[in-house]
C-alpha cells in the first residue's frame, strides 16, 4: 500500500519537479542519450559515417586483449597519483597562506590565480616551449639536458607540472572559501590553550575544511581520469613516447576520431566510466573516515 | 619573556609565509614572462642555444602576423558571450535543482540525483558527435548558440549548489514557511541568498570550464569568426606548427584582455567568498 | 534579490535574442538554393586565393555568393565526418586523397564525372584525373591543384661548407656527403629527415623502385625488398651526427629548424613555398629549392621520384542536381579559374597549362627561387599512396614507424607489423 500524500506534501513534490525539470531534461538530451549512444557503441562493429552492425562483447575482448589499452590505463591512473596528492597539498599551502594576514594579498591572489584565466591552448604552448629539449628554458635554468617532453620517462612528469600549475588556483579557491568558512573564534581558543600552529592546523584547520577538500579532491580525481586536452596537445600524435604517455581519453580520441574506429572507442569511454564510478565509490566510502560533516 | 618568544615565533611564520608566497608567485608568473619575452624575439632568436632571456632585438611583427591570423575580436565577443550565457544557465537552473535536491521531498529524487552524480563521471569527449548531429537536425550548426548548447545545464553545478543548500539549517527555511513564504518565495527570498558565496564560486569555475572548453566549438563552428579564444588559439598551432614567437604573441593577445577583466572582477569574486563565507 | 532577479529575466532575454539571431546565419546546412554558398578549405596560406575565386565568380553571377571557411587540417576531418554522418556537409569543400575513397565508396559525394559537355577533363592528367575516383572508377570531385616535393636547402651553409647546389645530377650520396660536411663545417645539421610518407619515406621508396601498395591495391608493398632497403636507407638517416633525432622533431618542425638556421635541407611541398617566402622576408635570398635527389643505384626504374598528390572540390551526393552548387564547381574546373589559382602561387593548379603563373607569382621577390624545380618534377611523379582502407591503416602505420625511431622495435620487424597492418585493413575492407 502507498502512503496517500498530504496536500501539502503534493504541492512540495509538484514544486520541486518544476525546479529540478529543466537540469533533469536537459541532462537527458545531452549527456545521457548520447551515453546510450555510446553503450550501444560499444557493441557494434561500426564503419564510417554512422553504419554500425552488432559485435557482441568483441570490442571488448580486444580492448582487454591490447597492450596498448592497459598501457593507457595505467597512464590514467599514474597522471591521477602524479597529480592529485601533490595539486591538493600546494593548493591547500596556498588557499592557507592566502587567508593569512599579508600584505599585498590581492596582489598574491591575482598572480596565483592567474592560470586560471588562461586559455589551455596558450598554456600548454608556453610550457611546450619551455619544456624543450634543445632550446628550453627549463633545461638552462638547470642546467640538465633532459628531453622532458620526448622521453618515455619525463613526459608524463612534464604533463604532470603543467596540470598541478594549471589547477592550483582553481583548487586554491575552492579551498579558501571552506577555510573562511572556519570561525575566528576557534583558533582564538586554541592560542589561549597554547596550541602550537601545527597543532591548530591539524586540529582545527584540517577537520573543519575536511568537507570541502573532499570535493575538491573527487572533482579532481575524475577530471585527472578523464584527461585529453592537455596530453593533447603537450603530446603530438608524431611523438615517438605517445604510448607512454596517452591517457584512455586520449586513446578514445585517437581511435574514434583519427581511425574512425568508433565502436572500439566506445568500449574505451565505457571502461573509463567504470573506473571513474569505481574511485569515486572508494572516495565516498573512505570519506566517513577522515571528512567531518558535524560542523 | 614569553611575549618576547611568542613574537618572534610569529616574525618567522609571518617570514616564511611571505617567503612561500613570494617563492611560489615566481613560479606561478614565470610562464607568462616567458610568454612574453618570446613573442619579442625572431624565430632564429628563439632556438638559439644557450637560450637569451632578453631579445637581443626586439621583433614586433609577430605581433602583426598574430593579428593577421585570427579575427581576435570576434573570437572575445563569442567567448564572452559563450560564458555569459553558460554562467546564467548554470546559476540559474542549478540553484533550482539543488535546492529542490537538498531541501524538498519527491519522488524519483534519489535516481534522479543518481542521474547527476554520473554525469559527472563521463568524459565530456563521447558528448561531442551525438550533440553535434542534434544541432545539426535543426540547422544550428555554425552559430553562437551552438557554442552555448553544451552547457546549458550543469551537472557539477547542480551538485555544488546541492552542497551549499544542505549547509543551511532546515530551520531556516522552516520558519520562512511559517511567515506565509509559499516554496518558490522560500527558495528565492530566503534560500538563494544564503548561497552567495556558492554562486560566486560556481560562476568561477562555470566560466573556467566553459572558456577552457577546446573542442567543441572546433568541431560545432567551422568560420573562425564563430570560434573562441581557446579553440582559434588552437588553430593558430595548426598553421605555425613550432615557431614558437608567434604562437606566444597570439596567446598574448586571447590572455591580455581577459586578464584585465580578471584583474577588475577578481575581486568581485574572491573577497565575495570572503564576505559571505564567515556565516 | 530584487535586483539580481531584475539581472535574470535580462539575461534570459539576452540569451533568447541570441537563439534567434543563431537561428538567422545557420543557412549553411547541406544544399543551400538561396544563392549562398559555403566552401571549406583547412589550408589558411590559400585563403586569398580562394577568395579571389570566390569574388570572381560572384562577379560573374551576381545572385550566387560563396562563403569561405578555413578550418585547421585536424579539425577539418573531425568535422567533415560529423557532418557527413548527419547529412549536413558543406556545399562546396576540398578533398584529399586521403580520404576521397572512404566518402566516395559510402556514396557521400556527387558524380562529377559527367559535369562537362565539352572536353575540359581531358586538359587534366592522368594522375590528377586519378586523384578524384572513387574505387568505381568513377570521378567524385573537379580536380583542384597537383604538387611535387622538393629539396628545399640553406646556401649560406653550403657556401661556408665549400659543397656546389643541389642539382638534378644529386644522389643519396650526394645528399648524405653533403650532410657531413656541412655539419663538419658549421655544426648544424645536414639533411633533415624525419618520420613523414608524403614528405619523407614514400619519395625514397618509389625511387628505388619499391612500393607501398601494389598497383590495384589489394597488398602492402613493405615486404618488397626494394621497399625495404628504401625504409632502411631512409631511417638510417637519423644515425647520423648530421640528422637531428624523431624525438627532436616532436619538438621542432623540420621548416621551423631549416628557417631559423638549424640545418641545412629538408623536404617540403611547393605548395607552402610561397608561405615560406612572406613568412621570412629576413631569409630571402638565403635559401633555395632542388628536384629531389634520385636514387644511385635503384632496384628498378631510373631512380627519380616525387610523390604528387592532388586535391579535388567536392560536393555532397545530396547537391548532385543542385544546379547553383554544380555549375560553381563545373566553372572553377574552368581554364579561367585555375589560372586564377595558381597566379596566388599557393598550390599549382592541376589544369595544364597553369604552370606559368605559378612560377611567375614568385617574380614578386627580388630573389628569384628556382621553383622551376618543382614544375619539373611533374615528369617523373608518382601519385600519392591511396586506397579505400587507407583512413584505417595511415595512423597505426604511423605509430609503427615512431616504434621503429624510438627503438622498440627493430627495423626488419617494424616494416612486417607496417605491411600487416595495410593488409589486415584491405581484408577487412
Amino acid at each position: 500500500m502507498r502512503k496517500a500524500l498530504s496536500p501539502a506534501a503534493r504541492k512540495e513534490q509538484h514544486w520541486a519537479w518544476l525546479m529540478v525539470a529543466p537540469t533533469i531534461i536537459g541532462l537527458l538530451v545531452l549527456n545521457y542519450y548520447p551515453l546510450i549512444q555510446t553503450f550501444i557503441l560499444s557493441f557494434s562493429k561500426t564503419k564510417t559515417f554512422g553504419a554500425s552492425t552488432f559485435n557482441g562483447i568483441n570490442n571488448y575482448i580486444e580492448m582487454f586483449q591490447s597492450p596498448e589499452f592497459w598501457k593507457a590505463t595505467w597512464n590514467t591512473i599514474l597522471f591521477c597519483i602524479l597529480t592529485v596528492p601533490v595539486g591538493i597539498i600546494l593548493a591547500l599551502l596556498v588557499a592557507i597562506l592566502l587567508n593569512a594576514k599579508v600584505k599585498f594579498k590581492s596582489g598574491f591572489r591575482a598572480i596565483y590565480f592567474l592560470p586560471m584565466v588562461c586559455a589551455p591552448a596558450a598554456i600548454a604552448m608556453v610550457w611546450r616551449w619551455m619544456f624543450n629539449g634543445e632550446y628550453g628554458i627549463i633545461n638552462t635554468v638547470l642546467g640538465t639536458k633532459i628531453s622532458w617532453l620526448t622521453d618515455s620517462k619525463t613526459a608524463i612528469v612534464a604533463c604532470a607540472i603543467v596540470a598541478i600549475w594549471s589547477s592550483i588556483g582553481y583548487d586554491a579557491v575552492l579551498l579558501l572559501s571552506g577555510l573562511q568558512n572556519i570561525s575566528k573564534s576557534y583558533y582564538e581558543a586554541a592560542r589561549i590553550d597554547g596550541a602550537s600552529r601545527v597543532k591548530q592546523f591539524f586540529s582545527i584547520t584540517l577537520p573543519m575544511i575536511s568537507p570541502t577538500l573532499f570535493v575538491t579532491l573527487i572533482m579532481r580525481l575524475m577530471s585527472s581520469l578523464k584527461v585529453y586536452d592537455l596530453i593533447y596537445m603537450m603530446i603530438d600524435q608524431s611523438n615517438p613516447v605517445l604510448p607512454d604517455v596517452q591517457s584512455l581519453m586520449y586513446l578514445f580520441y585517437r581511435e574514434a576520431f583519427v581511425a574512425g574506429n568508433k565502436g572500439y572507442a566506445s568500449a574505451i569511454v565505457i571502461w573509463t566510466i567504470f573506473l571513474i564510478g569505481i574511485v569515486t565509490v572508494i572516495q565516498f566510502i573512505g570519506q566517513k573516515k577522515w571528512v567531518n560533516y558535524d560542523v | 619573556m614569553k611575549t618576547g618568544t611568542m613574537s618572534r615565533s610569529r616574525g618567522v611564520a609571518t617570514g616564511l609565509t611571505y617567503f612561500f608566497l613570494i617563492v611560489g608567485s615566481l613560479l606561478m608568473i614565470f610562464p607568462f614572462v616567458w610568454m612574453i619575452l618570446t613573442s619579442l624575439k625572431s624565430l632564429a632568436e628563439s632556438v638559439q642555444v644557450p637560450p637569451t632571456i632578453f631579445p637581443a632585438k626586439i621583433v614586433w611583427s609577430n605581433f602583426g602576423e598574430a593579428l593577421t591570423s585570427l579575427p581576435f575580436v570576434n573570437l572575445y565577443a563569442n567567448t564572452i558571450i559563450m560564458v555569459l550565457v553558460r554562467v546564467i544557465c548554470a546559476i540559474v537552473f542549478s540553484s533550482m535543482a539543488g535546492y529542490a535536491f537538498a531541501k524538498l521531498n519527491f519522488k524519483g529524487k534519489n535516481v534522479l540525483f543518481g542521474l547527476v552524480l554520473v554525469q559527472m563521471m563521463m568524459p565530456s569527449q563521447i558528448f561531442v558527435i551525438p550533440q553535434y548531429q542534434m544541432l545539426a537536425k535543426v540547422g544550428l550548426t555554425e552559430s553562437i548558440f551552438a557554442l552555448i548548447f553544451p552547457g546549458l545545464v550543469s551537472a557539477f553545478g547542480t551538485f555544488f549548489l546541492r552542497q551549499a543548500y544542505m549547509g543551511i539549517p532546515n530551520e531556516i527555511g522552516e520558519a520562512a514557511r511559517l511567515d506565509g513564504c509559499n516554496q518558490w518565495q522560500t527558495f528565492t527570498k530566503v534560500m538563494l541568498p544564503l548561497t552567495g558565496n556558492s554562486v560566486a564560486a560556481l560562476t568561477i569555475f562555470t566560466a573556467v570550464f566553459a572558456y577552457a572548453d577546446l573542442m567543441w566549438p572546433l568541431v560545432v563552428n567551422t568560420d573562425i569568426n564563430l570560434m573562441t579564444l581557446s579553440s582559434g588559439l588552437a588553430t593558430l598551432k595548426g598553421q605555425f606548427m613550432t615557431n614558437y614567437p608567434v604562437l606566444m604573441a597570439g596567446s598574448l593577445f586571447a590572455m591580455i584582455p581577459m586578464l584585465i577583466l580578471y584583474l577588475i572582477f577578481q575581486r568581485q569574486f574572491i573577497e565575495g567568498i570572503a564576505l559571505t563565507g564567515g556565516k | 534579490m530584487k535586483h539580481l532577479k531584475r539581472t535574470a529575466v535580462f539575461l534570459m532575454a539576452a540569451a533568447m535574442a541570441l537563439t534567434v539571431t543563431a537561428c538567422g546565419n545557420s543557412g549553411s546546412g547541406g544544399g543551400s538554393s538561396d544563392g549562398k554558398l559555403t566552401m571549406q578549405i583547412w589550408d589558411t596560406a590559400q585563403r586569398d586565393a580562394m577568395q579571389s575565386l570566390a569574388d570572381a565568380y560572384h562577379e560573374e553571377n551576381p545572385d550566387v555568393t560563396i562563403e569561405v571557411q578555413v578550418t585547421s587540417w585536424d579539425e577539418y576531418w573531425t568535422k567533415l565526418e560529423a557532418a557527413a554522418g548527419s547529412g549536413n556537409l558543406p556545399d562546396i569543400f576540398w578533398m584529399h586523397t586521403n580520404q576521397i575513397l572512404l566518402y566516395a565508396d559510402n556514396d557521400m559525394l556527387a558524380d562529377v564525372t559527367d559535369l562537362y559537355d565539352d572536353d575540359t577533363y581531358s586538359h587534366y592528367s592522368d594522375i590528377s584525373i586519378a586523384n578524384t575516383m572513387g574505387s568505381d572508377g568513377r570521378m567524385y570531385g573537379v580536380p583542384k591543384d597537383k604538387d611535387t616535393i622538393c629539396l628545399v636547402y640553406n646556401k649560406e651553409m653550403f657556401d661556408q661548407a665549400g659543397v656546389s647546389y643541389p642539382d638534378e645530377t644529386w644522389t643519396w650520396d650526394d645528399l648524405t656527403e653533403a650532410s657531413q660536411k656541412i655539419y663538419d663545417a658549421t655544426g648544424k645539421y645536414g639533411y633533415m629527415a624525419y618520420c613523414d610518407e608524403q614528405l619523407g619515406y614514400w619519395n625514397f621508396v618509389y625511387q628505388n623502385g619499391g612500393y607501398i601498395l601494389n598497383d590495384d591495391k589489394t597488398a602492402a608493398g613493405f615486404d618488397q625488398q626494394a621497399t625495404i632497403d628504401a625504409m632502411k636507407f631512409y631511417i638510417g638517416l637519423q644515425q647520423n651526427d648530421w640528422c637531428p633525432d624523431q624525438t627532436y622533431f616532436a619538438e621542432t618542425a623540420p621548416g621551423d629548424a631549416f628557417f631559423s638556421g638549424q640545418g641545412a635541407m629538408y623536404m617540403e611541398g611547393d605548395w607552402t613555398l610561397m608561405d615560406k617566402m612572406k613568412n621570412y622576408p629576413e631569409m630571402q635570398g638565403k635559401w633555395d629549392v632542388a628536384v629531389l635527389p634520385k636514387c644511385p643505384s635503384p632496384a628498378s626504374g631510373d631512380g627519380r621520384a616525387t610523390i604528387s598528390n592532388g586535391l579535388c572540390y567536392a560536393t555532397s551526393a545530396k547537391n548532385q542536381d543542385n544546379e547553383t552548387v554544380m555549375n560553381f564547381l563545373k566553372w572553377l574546373g574552368s581554364e579561367e579559374a585555375q589560372k586564377l589559382q595558381s597566379s596566388y602561387g599557393t598550390a599549382i593548379s592541376a589544369y595544364e597549362g597553369c604552370e606559368d603563373e605559378w612560377v611567375a607569382a614568385f617574380d614578386q621577390f627580388d630573389y628569384k627561387l628556382n621553383v622551376q624545380a618543382c614544375i619539373d618534377e611533374f615528369d617523373y611523379a608518382v601519385q600519392s599512396v591511396n586506397d579505400a582502407t587507407r583512413p584505417v591503416w595511415k595512423s597505426k602505420v604511423n605509430d609503427e614507424m615512431l616504434k621503429i625511431y624510438g627503438g622498440q622495435v627493430s627495423v626488419d620487424e617494424g616494416l612486417k607489423n607496417c605491411n600487416d597492418i595495410i593488409n589486415q585493413a584491405i581484408a577487412e575492407g
